[in-house]
């Protein structure tokens, strides 16, 4: 790539932006799981996302990477609208959920939030015991008629999240008694006790240690074959270890998309480039 | 910067050089704060020997053995009385009687005046009582504990106060109590009847029971209406509210009815709940919404504090996984604030127990005789009983007066203590 006269990076990334058009890369999957269509978000008078289109394939995970409020948290909450909490952000354009638009409005949060579950950034278990962490989705819910169907949806969830042979003997004791990387595995099996059909992850290994944050890669690579998952992270080793395609957004953009190991080893935007090779961000 | 740099050794001197100064500043300020909760303390310390020393003699009571003949005929009881017949006979000339023959040497009309009152009026109740429990004793002389006068009984304490009346009549009930104590017939005993009866003319009679009861009715009408109302009002403000003008004049309002004189709520009581729905003067129901009214305000602002302290983390979970807003604020938000919530809700029912002024004019000033059964009976409430108390002249009047205060004392640190037992119920680690 031939460059102009010498320039600050920033400079440089804020002219890219400036011309910045199209995402670079295939954005489309055949049959998605989720599909997003030019997809804005506004907290009240700043703009955060400006029209992205991404599609969300079945039983991949997708890694969204990219500076610090570069709006991927934004987007992530998004297809939970979980941004419906807040009170100033107003999100326009589609989010088709296997064809249903998931801000119609008929459609029902609390169905789409059993579909499709979230685990935040900063493990967050109930005061409650283990136990009565990973029932408390099946309980309100309804999915189990009986103790024992509980009791087996309770330690499907836990042995799934890697979780089950630290915790069976004291599964009344209190969630909030784990170490951080036991409680954000608790975290996940209780997410995944509701049986979603896609997981959200929003940079669930920020605020462990390497040890923990491997045991939770590893995880995330073994739920890939019941679930969808999209990953937020801040960690573009983590991305390049977990994810099928990762998404590149800088400021509000969808620079690019595609195939991980292609966007890490040889990306085609610019702008991608400068934050892979550490020129800022 | 100017040419000068600061090198570690200058800052060094500077700094040694000032810390005399600043350890001495802060010794000051350590030796304030310690003299101003010495003070505190020697204050309180002083408030509550006074009340004790002036109330615990209220505890104390004096009985005195009469011999009493009880003649069916002598008491108008029909051949064969039932025990309602036996509560209703002329117990006083049989009382009179017997303090004559206790005493043969009074003969004067005016001794035996004297004589007379040195039993209770109540005495009779008593003799009654007696009979009743035991209807056998009927046409036979009885030996029954009664009642001394509270003169009498300040007299056979020996209380400071008596000590300086040396006038005839004074020496004479001294010479009588003198007698009975020789024949084993007088006993200074704990109050139980304090406990057991409501207000009364006669002090040693004068129980507390009838305002412990008025309390106990109002405070409970109070938390019922109040606490429930309150919670579900700071929820919906916190919650579900939207963000509009609307909601700032309630906000802003509510915050204000906290600072509101309590008497303004007394006269609402009397415009709205008496005169405009007729609801019964002094009674606990009538307090209680007028109480109700003024906790409000309280509790709202207490428990809004407290669902705000809940961390939005736990929310976001609940919400996550699926639960609706209300699940997500009864399972998870609600238990988590309760110990700020309760905090609040018991200094409410604090500040409304000590609350007389809305009950004055509300009408629970009246001398209430009767212990009340239920929140539509007339009542009075424990601040008012002392106020009423403390306005009459008898020594023992004084007495109780103090005593009345211990109770309310007692009452407030045992609610204090059921709210410290509860908010370690409620705590939990996030």
């Amino acid at each position: 790539m031939t460059k102009p006269v010498e320039t600050s990076t920033q400079d440089r990334n804020s002219q890219l932006l400036a011309e910045f058009k199209t995402t670079t890369g295939d954005v489309r999957v055949e049959d998605p799981k989720m599909r997003m269509d030019n997809v804005d978000v506004h907290y009240g008078d700043n703009q955060a996302i400006y029209g992205v289109d991404l599609d969300l394939g079945k039983n991949e995970v997708l890694a969204m990477i990219g500076p610090s409020g570069c709006g991927k948290s934004t987007f992530l909450r998004c297809m939970n609208r979980m941004n419906d909490t807040v009170d100033s952000c107003r999100v326009s354009g589609t989010f088709s959920l296997e064809g249903q638009d998931i801000y119609a409005p008929d459609q029902d949060v609390v169905l789409l939030r059993a579909r499709i579950g979230m685990v935040f950034q900063k493990p967050n278990p109930f005061p409650k015991s283990i136990y009565d962490n990973v029932a408390y989705g099946p309980r309100i819910h309804g999915l189990a008629s009986s103790k024992d169907e509980l009791d087996h949806i309770v330690e499907t969830s836990l042995k799934r999240a890697s979780i089950w042979n630290e915790v069976k003997d004291r599964l009344d004791a209190p969630g909030t008694g784990l170490s951080g990387g036991q409680q954000q595995r608790l975290c996940i099996a209780r997410t995944i006790a509701v049986s979603p059909e896609i997981i959200l992850m929003d940079e669930p290994c920020s605020a462990l240690d390497p040890i923990a944050t491997a045991s939770i890669e590893e995880l995330i690579d073994e739920l890939r074959q019941n679930f969808t998952i999209a990953i937020v992270t801040h960690s573009m080793q983590q991305a390049a270890r977990v994810s099928q395609r990762t998404a590149y957004f800088h400021l509000g953009r969808l620079i690019e998309l595609g195939d991980t190991n292609t966007i890490f080893t040889n990306p085609s935007h610019e702008l991608t480039e400068n934050y892979i090779t550490g020129r800022f961000g | 910067m100017s040419e000068e740099t600061i090198n570690s050794r200058n800052t060094t001197a500077v700094v040694e050089a000032g810390l005399a100064k600043r350890y001495a500043r802060e010794r000051r300020f350590r030796l304030m704060g310690v003299a101003a909760v010495s003070v505190s303390v020697a204050f309180l310390a002083f408030l509550l020997i006074s009340i004790f020393a002036k109330g615990i003699p209220a505890f104390k009571t004096t009985y005195v053995k009469l011999d009493i003949t009880l003649d069916q005929k002598a008491l108008r009881l029909p051949e064969q009385p039932s025990l309602q017949d036996l509560s209703r006979g002329r117990y006083d000339s049989a009382i009179k009687k017997s303090l004559l023959a206790q005493f043969p040497e009074v003969t004067s009309r005016k001794e035996k005046r004297a004589l007379y009152k040195l039993v209770s009026s109540y005495a009779s109740r008593q003799v009654a009582d007696a009979l009743v429990a035991n209807p056998d004793l009927l046409n036979t002389t009885a030996s029954i504990w009664v009642l001394a006068d509270d003169e009498v009984a300040a007299l056979a304490r020996n209380a400071d106060y008596t000590q300086n009346k040396k006038d005839a009549g004074t020496e004479l009930i001294r010479t009588q109590i003198e007698q009975l104590r020789a024949e084993d017939r007088i006993d200074i005993r704990f109050n139980w009847l304090f406990f057991q009866r409501g207000d009364s003319r006669e002090p040693e009679a004068a129980g507390i029971k009838g305002a412990i009861m008025g309390s106990l009715y109002t405070l409970m009408v109070t938390l019922m209406l109040s606490f429930p109302i309150g919670v579900a009002a700071a929820v919906y403000l916190e919650e579900f509210a939207p963000k509009n003008r609307l909601t700032d004049i309630i906000e802003v309002n509510i915050n204000n009815l906290a600072a509101v004189p309590s008497i303004v709520f007394g006269l609402l009581g009397v415009a709205v709940f008496i005169n405009f729905f007729h609801l019964p003067r002094s009674a606990p129901l009538v307090g209680g919404i007028v109480l109700s009214l003024m906790t409000l305000p309280t509790i709202i602002i207490a428990s809004r504090a407290a669902l705000k302290s809940v961390p939005p983390s736990i929310a976001d979970a609940a919400l996550g996984l699926g639960a609706s807003k209300i699940q997500t604020i009864t399972h998870h938000v609600l238990p988590l604030a309760m110990p700020g919530i309760l905090t609040g809700t018991i200094i409410g029912m604090a500040q409304a127990l000590g609350e007389s002024a809305p009950l004055l004019m509300i009408g629970m000033v009246a001398f209430i005789v009767d212990v009340p059964a239920g929140v539509t009976d007339p009542a009075t409430v424990l601040p008012v009983q002392v106020y009423l108390w403390s306005d009459s002249p008898e020594r023992a009047f004084t007495e109780r007066t103090s005593a009345a205060i211990m109770v309310l004392l007692v009452f407030l640190i045992l609610m204090n203590a059921l709210a410290v037992l509860l908010r370690k119920q409620f705590e939990r680690r996030w």
